[in-house]
């Protein structure tokens, strides 16, 4: 049986982004982490998945190594303009994630621009684990 | 920055300006960049020397420099401490507004409250003004990202225990404390050139669309002053004289008249103050004042802050157009992401008048000028 599908909600927060995310397990986690950033950055349904980047992200435990790996996705738009259609993770260690994300460099001309992030901020940052479920809780500063 | 221009005479070309400074003055969202992507050296160089930078690039002119806090430039700055992620994210975006909250807003004098001031300032009614609110976009963030990450790391040797790891501090006086504010000074460096080649662009813009030559234009720098930045200064506490550290964060300097560090042409009124609006209702400038001295360390309000979340923005957003709603309220605007304009229209935002009345009333700040926004950029 298939897995259900990652949960990406946007919760309000008054002068920031912020999102919670559920997931079956740590790597899809990541990865619906990952898809909630590029989403809110742009309309993804016109990015075409042209180019794959592989990212990598050191820090201990789930929580800091989840906002090292968002840090390092959001450096693929903030330095090179990429924005990912599809994040996926491969390997996911207790101090390490290795992943690839696919999509191709911002084009205003295409793709509906929605916000610049700045940043991945730590306040009220959150990984947790609950009901077999996993959660992150993120505000993006923007 | 004020200009020669009346209002009533140029109204009709509003569009055509606002659609110049729109394709000139780029949001600089993913890696576009309103000048050529810098060299390393360059960065470096501007990031020690301010605003004198983009001066001897030929952004701007040497006499605007004087018309800045710290004149565009904290001697305190060191490059070398920076990351190569804030020194990479820093290369092409030089001349751009960002997203979020910064725009540029193009403005008319509606109201003089201080016709003394407002001379000295070279403001009249009607006139056509351009503020700009930006800083130092990535760079700046990614310094802060950088040092949370330290501060975080060295708080419990200082025996500082928070609960926000996004609150990390460590001492003044730490190594830590130093590696940070001389990181913070080149970031507010780079925020000077920033803003001062957007001026210059938004210069380049008006003679462009309005076939101008730049002395007819009149565009000159009013004042540039920062709202996110701690800085030493002296200050009187309990009768005494003390160099502190004073943090403005969402908060702007308002020294009173006399004081050394305004611009001679303004020492006699006092600091100007600019405080942007909600893009739609007005934008004012203010002047320090004694009490501001006395009370708030020479600090007063930055602008509105919001009264609505961006979620809850967005969703009234979707009850109308944006473009009528703006027109409605006699604003030409362009933008670049429809999401960040609907989390910023004016309904997101406290009726600045209040704010900048309380100010008043309070005494840290005294009102000279109201503008009411008639063009709008913003990524």
């Amino acid at each position: 049986m298939a897995e259900p599908p990652a949960r990406i909600k946007e919760i309000e927060h008054t002068a920031d982004l912020g999102c919670e995310i559920t997931a079956v397990d740590l790597p899809a986690l990541f990865a619906a982490s990952g898809d909630a950033l590029f989403a809110l950055i742009a309309d993804r349904q016109k990015v075409e998945m042209h180019n794959e980047v592989v990212v990598s992200a050191a820090g201990n435990g789930p929580e800091e190594l989840l906002h090292a790996w968002l840090c390092e996705l959001l450096a693929q738009f903030n330095i090179n303009g990429f924005v990912a259609k599809s994040c996926a993770v491969d390997r996911l260690a207790a101090d390490r994630v290795d992943g690839r994300i696919r999509g191709e460099k911002l084009d205003l001309a295409r793709h509906a621009f929605h916000t610049e992030i700045k940043g991945v901020t730590y306040h009220d940052f959150k990984v947790w684990e609950e009901d077999g479920l996993w959660h992150a809780r993120i505000i993006f500063d923007v | 920055m004020r200009t020669s221009l009346v209002f009533e005479e140029v109204k009709d070309e509003l569009p055509r300006i606002v659609d110049t400074l729109f394709s000139l003055i780029p949001a600089g969202v993913g890696s576009e960049g309103a000048i050529p992507k810098l060299s390393m050296q360059d960065e470096k160089r501007l990031l020690r020397d301010g605003a004198r930078w983009a001066v001897s690039e030929g952004y701007g002119r040497q006499e605007d420099l004087a018309f800045m806090e710290e004149e565009g430039r904290l001697l305190t700055a060191d490059a070398d401490l920076l990351s190569d992620r804030a020194l990479e994210r820093g290369l092409r975006q030089v001349g751009t507004l960002g997203s979020g909250n910064h725009f540029l807003e193009i403005g008319r004098v509606e109201e003089i409250y201080l016709p003394r001031a407002a001379d000295t300032f070279e403001l009249f009614p009607d006139q056509l003004v351009v503020l700009i609110h930006t800083g130092s976009r990535g760079l700046g963030y990614q310094i802060c990202e950088d040092s949370l990450r330290v501060m975080n790391k060295a708080m419990a040797k200082y025996g500082i225990s928070l609960p926000d790891r996004q609150l990390a501090c460590t001492p003044i006086q730490s190594p830590e404390g130093q590696h940070y504010l001389a990181s913070m000074a080149a970031a507010a460096n780079y925020a000077w050139v920033n803003r001062q080649v957007i001026m210059s662009q938004a210069e380049k813009a008006f003679t462009r669309a309005l076939n101008v030559s730049p002395k007819e234009l009149g565009f000159s720098l009013v004042y540039d002053v920062c709202h996110n930045i701690a800085k030493f200064e002296d200050h009187v506490v309990d009768g005494e004289k003390r160099r502190l550290c004073v943090h403005r964060k969402g908060a702007t300097r308002a020294f009173a008249p006399g004081h050394t560090q305004i611009p001679a042409a303004y020492r006699e009124i006092g600091q100007p103050v600019l405080i942007p609006g909600d893009m739609g209702r007005y934008s004012y400038l203010l002047v320090g004042t004694e009490t501001a001295m006395e009370k708030t360390f020479g600090s007063t309000c930055h602008g509105a802050g919001r009264v609505m979340s961006r979620t809850q923005s967005k969703k009234q957003s979707q009850n109308f157009n944006i473009d009528q709603e703006m027109a409605r309220r006699g604003v030409v605007a362009r933008y670049q992401g429809r999401g960040t304009m609907a989390e910023e229209m004016p309904h997101a935002y406290k009726d600045v008048a209040d704010v900048v009345e309380t100010m008043d009333l309070a005494g840290v700040s005294k009102r000279v000028a109201r503008f009411r926004p008639v063009g709008v950029i913003k990524g």
